[in-house]
């Protein structure tokens, strides 16, 4: 769904842009925006049980005008733009995997390793059962490292 | 420290007592009502109903699925008729809706910090407001004609009226501020 969000988004600025362009204006630069949180799990299809609320979290270089347009097409869907996602805390080491390419819009997707450390980190409570579901499948070795480098107590959601 | 094959282990004893509350049918109607709003998206089957939504219900399966406590105090201000009854509320639920009625950021509610609460305000009822709250007023008669003539000739609520009222006399009040 985000993918199809995306090209539209896209869409959207590709045409405001050649509004621009015959006006003399300023067009939109090109701008990647970071899936992160558990629509980033879902996007990425993780084998672990999920529940989902309405906002989604991004980190993006946008401008307000593409900002309020991705809103929009958020609440279409029956999304919602967290108006907080920007302060969503994201390893350093987190790998974004492209989703879409357009012209002017790229989606990426913050790996799934590097989401559920962000989530472990700082709101455990709420994802305890997400981070016990994962343990028992078998966690990587990144997922392991990452608990360890940013002291992530592993035992206390057991 | 215990290592990764001891963690596995424990977490698979975890998940096996997780996975007897999630078919508990508590949880199952509360969370197939929640997705059946569209509140919610799971990645995995859940048999949607249209039942009223038992609060009691509801706290069990927060437990289970922290994110519908995330929602329960909004959806008892903005859909109060999704409950069977919301009458006796337990107290920190009860705090918590009454925040919300003020349009107040609640304290935090079984492990959910208020803004979290409060941020749903806007979004889970039909109309994209926060609630709106009674004030009354004694006015005079030439206040109420005034008031009945605006109305009728701007073809809006009494309500819209005042409110559009009071936001030109604080634009105005800054415009002088400003000057």
């Amino acid at each position: 769904m985000l993918v199809a969000i995306a090209e539209r988004l896209d869409a959207w600025v590709v045409e405001r842009n050649l509004e621009a362009r015959a006006e003399g204006m300023l067009t939109h630069p090109p701008c990647t925006i970071h899936l992160l949180g558990q629509t980033a799990l879902l996007e990425l299809g993780v084998p672990l049980r999920l529940a989902v609320t309405n906002d989604v979290d991004v980190h993006a270089n946008y401008g307000a005008a593409i900002e309020a347009e991705l809103r929009r097409l958020l609440k279409q869907a029956g999304k919602e733009l967290d108006p907080l996602g920007e302060e969503v805390w994201m390893p350093r080491e987190t790998r974004y995997q492209r989703l879409y390419a357009g012209e002017f819009v790229t989606l990426k997707v913050a790996d799934a390793d590097a989401v559920l450390i962000s989530k472990a980190l700082k709101a455990p409570r709420k994802n305890r059962a997400l981070i016990v579901e994962y343990l028992a499948r078998g966690a990587t070795p990144r997922f392991m490292q990452l608990a360890h480098k940013y002291r992530v107590d592993l035992e206390a959601f057991l | 420290m215990m290592d990764a094959a001891e963690l596995q282990r424990r977490a698979k004893r975890r998940v096996a007592q997780l996975d007897r509350r999630r078919r508990d049918p508590r949880y199952q109607r509360v969370l197939g009502r929640l997705v059946g709003l569209g509140l919610l998206t799971t990645n995995e089957s859940v048999p949607q109903t249209r039942e009223p939504i038992d609060v009691a219900d509801a706290l069990w399966a927060a437990e289970v699925e922290p994110r519908i406590a995330e929602l329960l105090p909004a959806l008892l201000v903005r859909r109060p008729a999704l409950f069977a009854a919301t009458d006796a509320l337990p107290d920190d639920l009860a705090q918590a809706v009454a925040a919300l009625r003020r349009n107040e950021v609640p304290a935090e509610f079984r492990g959910v910090p208020g803004v979290n609460l409060h941020r749903w305000l806007t979004s889970v009822g039909r109309k994209s407001e926060p609630p709106s709250r009674l004030k009354a007023f004694r006015l005079q008669a030439s206040d109420i004609a005034l008031l009945t003539r605006l109305r009728e000739e701007l073809g809006i609520t009494e309500t819209a009226v005042l409110r559009r009222g009071l936001r030109a006399l604080a634009s105005a009040t800054w415009l002088r501020e400003q000057s």
